[in-house]
């Protein structure tokens, strides 16, 4: 009994221990991952240790399992009684909860005490459950790395290695024999240490691809599916979005990138965003503007499309991507400034943009010649509708709005206006003052036949007409034109048709446009107008944007957005007033739908006080709910500030919202040197202090409360790699996609190939450590023993199998007569050596040093060299050798 | 030096010896070797098989090999005392230790001893006679001693037992209990003989036969006491010790093994280790004594839950004690 208790004590610590330590840290991981209803780590923790401690020693002593089953259930039973039955003084509901916590967790520990004491190779059952738990944790985090998953699965598959190979021993040898065992734990920690450098090596090998990777799987996640999908609508544009598509699965619609003369479009009503534009004419009337999206200057003529162009002279369009912008923090480009080559009649307007869930938040949308862009936080009631929001500035031209065409005589003041706009333009009279590449660049019209007739047609059109304000409009009045009947020539329609004959070469969408069927939408009328201008010596550009329509006078300055308002348009240049925009698209005369209503603008977002660019210390202090923070620029009250030293506080995260990359999450996310953004808002409920001027800024940071009290965290995500390019068109990224799946592949194949040739040459490397470590004898007993060792493994790879025998019996009856070596004659040697007193007589070190230089060639002679090396390769063969000892177990 | 050479000249006469028993028994290097062993650890052996396999032959060329004359009660010039009962079902306790008679003479009961008082017994078909003769001959096995009536008389401190049996299954047999087959150091079966040894006994019956009457003492009473001495001195190395304990250990563990070996039977098999590495001229035990004398030494001490496991049962121990020693460097030394 007493031995049978040491027997148990012993594998309490070998065993149970380990096992309890591993539960303790996949709890630990499971905890960070989904917040439990306590997340007392520790008591859980205990609660499954107990199960296990108790289970294994209670099966040590061979206790039936279902004798204790039925009384673990029956306890269970019981216990979940009492604790509803207790007197209302703590909340049953709750500490039911955290009673079937904990005994699931007590019983998760009891059937790991029974598997490891009564099932064979159950710890490898118990590695794969820990293993999975631990993958299942780690990939639904946010924030997945190769190094974060490496991090992770190290204890798992130390535990796994250890409970394999170290602990059966180490088991058997405490009991046997203690010294024997502290020699093991050295081996184990070298064993340790040569994976982790394995780790280490691979990931050395490999960054760079294991990087493309991560970057894959972080930017993409599982989108080839819907890859295919927009391919499919691309071919056959028959999309609901018609001008507009979605980059990614999980994100929302976008314009665009391609504008393509095509046969059909169709249109949503989905609502993309509302905007709040402060540009009002000064009798407080509201004047919209355009949104632009991109500039497609490059013409498709195969094709018929328009696309971006990376080369563009004097560019003045704003790339950011607000989803990068740090709420409340800015960012500009004023270059777009001089770029818009205009600074008459110029003034900058401010807009709000509130973009819906729909719509793709990596693009900005803004009033043409946008050159600031601000992160601004939605109103809460509105963070459902609106997932983000920016604030833009433009530099606008007075000239600019969107009553162009449609309304072009609904509102008297709305014409005095266009009339002035026109008077205006009209001072421009040629364009010698323009830069040449910059005039060429937007007055290339294509070669071809038709791009000769539309020439022909816009000389015509223009006949007689010098300005070139007064021929773009005459280019207007020419789709506006009505037939002897009084019925318009040109009309919009969705679905223009396919050309008349798809058999004569050279049809052109394009031409049977303006030549023959004189039906089409946006993208029709842009692109042929487009033409017609440079054809005659215009500086025109093709715009795609949003339509901006004033629908009511309710919430004045407040637009709302549908995607059927996605739009093309084109802008003509002015020397000395920029670009104008000029939609020459017609009113659709059939469409009767009702006006899309407005919506409730959104109320303006709380302001802060305070913003903090910080570096989190510590992970936050989950019970206090503090987090220490190292802060060196803020804005204060509107005004950023660089601190000369970065400074730390406390910030008090009770109240607070924690979001990640807009979406809410918890705090317990947050680790150690995360960048988070911290808001604080102006309430009446907190004291804050007001700036003071002529102040430095360091000493009014000192009267800031403490700790501050924080309202809002964003954590910024980790910058990706990968910006998005917009200027890439979709084809090209499936492209890189499919590359990239391959590359992953590919790589993936690699470290399998690594991984098994390394299997493959490992008996090799054990002959070598046998050869050398028979080097390095230091003396003859020594040389002996390891050529001992050395020469069973060379019979053995040899193809002589020792199964069983005694190594004299051995020596006598397989290796000799198969090998013609003196096997037999070494080992009368050294089995004397080895079991007999101990002394080397005269003649010894003669037959051991013979034999080690002979038994090498007899093999290679008696089985030939090119038999015996490809012996080596055999795996199953070499792992016959290892397991030698272990295959003969008959204990359960 | 004086040592060695005395070792050498035992040595040359263990062979002698196991050379003159060749002789006879053809074919059965083993089983004579067993034999000497079991002599040489100062133990007893049971031979087990069918009749007519020569075990009776072995046993009567051994005691010639060491002693004078066949039917010689005295121990004159260092000779050997030999005795060889036919055990019968009605053969009785004092058939075998002797009885007291009435001495015309002295007017007195004098103690007529039995044949058990003597250096070498061949105890000829044991399992034929009844539990009580048995146990009477055990008790002497055990103890050295014989006790008639209120006396004890001290047998000499040379006494072996080669004793025969038939196989259990055969009709108008008194199987041995296990208690009992304890006793003996060394069961071995006999087995048949190979095809060509048989050939060359069956055209040699005659040669051989006259060999068997003129077989020599080889060995006096003398060398045999100096050989036994010897065989206790036979190095045993610790490792070898452990192994002997990890073998015993794993038949009580064994799921196929009912009754495990007893701590005597392990100190028996240490015993018959050393002296068989003394018949095979070595002054210490490899791991092939060990693989050589489990069968022999520890098959019937041990009790097997089936017929298949008292094959392979045993045999797996040993293997793994072997594999285990096989991969086992030269340890550190003592």
């Amino acid at each position: 009994m007493r031995e049978r208790l040491v027997q148990l004590l012993i594998r309490w610590l070998f065993v149970v221990v380990p096992t309890a330590i591993i539960g303790y840290v996949t709890l630990t991981y499971i905890n960070f991952s989904y917040t439990a209803q306590s997340s007392s780590i520790f008591n859980q923790a205990l609660f499954f240790s107990s199960g296990l401690l108790i289970a294994y020693s209670l099966y040590f002593f061979r206790i039936r399992w279902v004798v204790t089953f039925i009384l673990l259930w029956l306890a269970y039973w019981m216990v979940g009684k009492i604790i509803v039955k207790l007197p209302g003084e703590f909340d049953v509901f709750y500490a039911t909860a955290k009673f079937q916590l904990y005994s699931a967790l007590f019983f998760l520990g009891w059937i790991f005490g029974f598997l490891l004491v009564r099932v064979k190779y159950s710890y490898i059952i118990l590695f794969g459950i820990l293993a999975v738990a631990t993958l299942v944790v780690v990939s639904s985090t946010i924030d997945i790395s190769f190094s974060y998953i490496l991090l992770h699965l190290v204890p798992v598959i130390t535990y796994g290695l250890y409970m394999l190979f170290v602990s059966p021993m180490l088991v058997y040898d405490v009991e046997m024999d203690l010294k024997k065992s502290g020699r093991l734990l050295i081996r184990f920690s070298v064993f340790v240490l040569l994976v982790f450098l394995a780790f280490l090596l691979v990931g050395k090998i490999f960054t760079e691809d294991l990087k493309a990777v991560e970057k894959e799987l972080v930017a993409r996640g599982a989108k080839d599916e819907d890859g295919k999908e927009r391919e499919k609508k691309d071919g056959g544009y028959d999309q609901r979005y018609g001008l507009m598509d979605k980059p990614d699965k999980d994100d929302g619609y976008k314009l665009k990138d391609t504008m393509k003369i095509s046969s059909k479009m169709s249109q949503s009503d989905q609502l993309m965003f509302c905007s709040h534009i402060n540009n009002f004419f000064p009798d407080g009337t509201p004047q919209p503007l355009y949104f632009v999206y991109h500039y497609l200057t490059k013409y498709d003529q195969a094709k018929e499309s328009f696309i971006r162009d990376a080369n563009v002279p004097y560019l003045d369009e704003f790339n950011a991507d607000p989803s990068e912008v740090s709420i409340f923090h800015s960012k500009q480009d004023s270059s777009v400034i001089p770029n818009s080559l205009g600074r008459k009649l110029r003034k900058v307007v401010e807009s709000e943009v509130y973009l819906s869930s729909n719509t793709w938040k990596h693009a900005l949308l803004a009033p043409a010649s946008a050159f600031y862009v601000q992160s601004i936080p939605v109103e809460k009631d509105f963070q459902k509708q609106f997932l983000s929001a920016y604030k833009v500035k433009s530099y606008a031209s007075e000239l600019n709005n969107a009553y162009f065409v449609y309304n072009p005589s609904a509102n008297p003041m709305l014409e005095s206006f266009q009339e002035e706009r026109y008077n205006e333009l009209r001072t421009v009279r040629d364009y010698h003052s323009v830069d040449t590449a910059f005039y060429n660049y937007y007055t290339k019209v294509p070669s071809g036949v038709i791009y000769d007739s539309i020439t022909n047609l816009a000389k015509k059109i223009t006949t007689g007409i010098v300005n070139p304000n007064d021929k773009v409009i005459a280019i207007r009045d020419f789709f506006l034109d009505r037939d002897k009947n009084g019925k318009r020539i040109f009309r919009y329609t969705l679905k223009p048709g396919s050309p008349s004959d798809p058999n004569i070469p050279n049809t052109s969408m394009l031409s049977d446009f303006l030549f023959k069927t004189h039906a089409g939408y946006c993208t029709y009328y842009a692109g042929a107008s487009l033409f017609l201008l440079r054809s005659i010596g215009i500086p025109a550009r093709f715009t795609t944007g949003f339509a901006t329509i004033n629908r009511s006078d309710k919430n004045k300055g407040w637009y709302w957005f549908y995607a059927s308002q996605a739009h093309a348009w084109t802008q003509v240049y002015f020397p000395g007033y920029g670009w104008m925009d000029f939609d020459m698209t017609i009113g659709n005369e059939d469409q009767q739908g009702a006006p899309k209503p407005d919506g409730t603008p959104p109320l303006p977002p709380p302001q802060p006080w305070l913003v903090l660019n910080a570096m989190t210390n510590a992970a936050p202090d989950l019970t206090k709910k503090r987090l220490d923070i190292t802060f060196d620029n803020m804005i204060y009250f509107d005004e950023k500030y660089q601190l000369k030293n970065p400074l730390s506080r406390v910030i008090d995260v009770s109240m607070c919202r924690v979001l990640y990359d807009k979406k809410d999450t918890t705090l317990s996310i947050l680790s150690a040197g995360d960048s988070v953004i911290i808001v604080s808002y102006k309430d009446e409920s907190k004291a804050i202090p007001r700036p003071k001027r002529g102040v430095a800024i360091e000493s009014q940071v000192d009267d800031f409360p403490s700790p501050i009290v924080a309202d809002e965290i964003h954590i910024k995500p980790k910058p990706k790699a990968e910006k998005q390019d917009n200027a890439k068109n979709d084809q090209q990224k499936t492209e890189e996609k499919s590359m990239t799946w391959k590359e992953i592949l590919m790589l993936a194949a690699k470290i399998a190939g690594g991984v098994i040739g390394f299997i493959f040459i490992l008996p090799i490397l054990f002959l070598l450590y046998l050869v050398v470590k028979t080097a390095f004898a230091k003396n003859d007993t020594d040389k002996a023993d390891r050529i001992y060792q050395s020469a069973l493994y060379q019979f053995h790879m040899a193809g002589v199998e020792r199964i069983n025998e005694t190594p004299l019996d051995y020596a006598r009856t397989k290796v000799d007569p198969a090998l013609h070596t003196a096997f037999q004659e070494f080992m009368t040697v050294y089995l004397r050596l080895k079991y007999g007193k101990g002394t080397l007589r005269d003649g010894d070190s003669e037959i051991i040093r013979r034999f080690a230089s002979n038994f090498g060639p007899a093999i290679r002679k008696s089985k030939g060299f090119f038999k015996v090396g490809f012996n080596y390769f055999n795996i199953l063969l070499a792992s016959r050798y290892f397991l030698q000892s272990e295959n003969n177990e008959y204990e359960n | 030096m004086n040592e060695s050479t005395q070792s050498t000249s035992h040595s040359s006469k263990l062979l002698t010896l196991t050379d003159n028993i060749g002789k006879i028994i053809r074919g059965k290097p083993q089983e004579i070797k067993y034999v000497v062993t079991a002599l040489l650890a100062k133990g007893h052996i049971l031979l087990e098989d069918n009749p007519g396999a020569g075990k009776t032959v072995l046993a009567k060329t051994l005691a010639q090999s060491i002693s004078e004359g066949v039917a010689d009660h005295s121990v004159a010039s260092g000779g050997v005392a030999f005795k060889r009962i036919q055990f019968t079902p009605d053969l009785l306790p004092m058939d075998l230790i002797g009885s007291y008679i009435f001495d015309e003479e002295k007017k007195d009961f004098v103690f007529k001893k039995g044949p058990l008082f003597t250096h070498v017994l061949l105890a000829d078909e044991i399992n034929r006679a009844s539990p009580k003769v048995q146990s009477a001959l055990l008790e002497c096995m055990a103890e050295n001693q014989i006790s008639a009536g209120d006396t004890t008389f001290q047998l000499d401190k040379f006494f072996f037992t080669i004793a025969t049996q038939n196989p259990i299954e055969m009709e108008g047999t008194y199987p041995l209990p296990t208690a009992q087959l304890d006793r003996f150091f060394m069961k071995i079966t006999f087995g048949y003989v190979s095809e060509e040894v048989e050939l060359d006994i069956y055209n040699n019956y005659l040669a051989i036969g006259d060999v068997k009457g003129t077989v020599h003492q080889v060995l006096t009473y003398n060398d045999i006491i100096g050989l036994q001495q010897e065989a206790e001195n036979i190095y045993l190395h610790p490792e070898l010790v452990k192994s002997i304990v990890k073998l015993v250990q794993a038949t009580r563990h064994h799921p196929e093994i009912a009754l495990g070996c007893s701590t005597r039977g392990g100190i028996i098999f240490i015993k018959c280790l050393k002296a068989w590495a003394l018949v095979n001229q070595r002054d210490y035990v490899i791991e092939d004594d060990i693989r050589a004398l489990a069968q022999p030494v520890l098959h019937h001490r041990l009790i097997f839950r089936n017929r298949e496991a008292s094959k392979v049962a045993l045999q797996q121990i040993v293997d793994q004690e072997v594999n285990r020693l096989a991969k086992l460097g030269i340890t550190t030394k003592k």
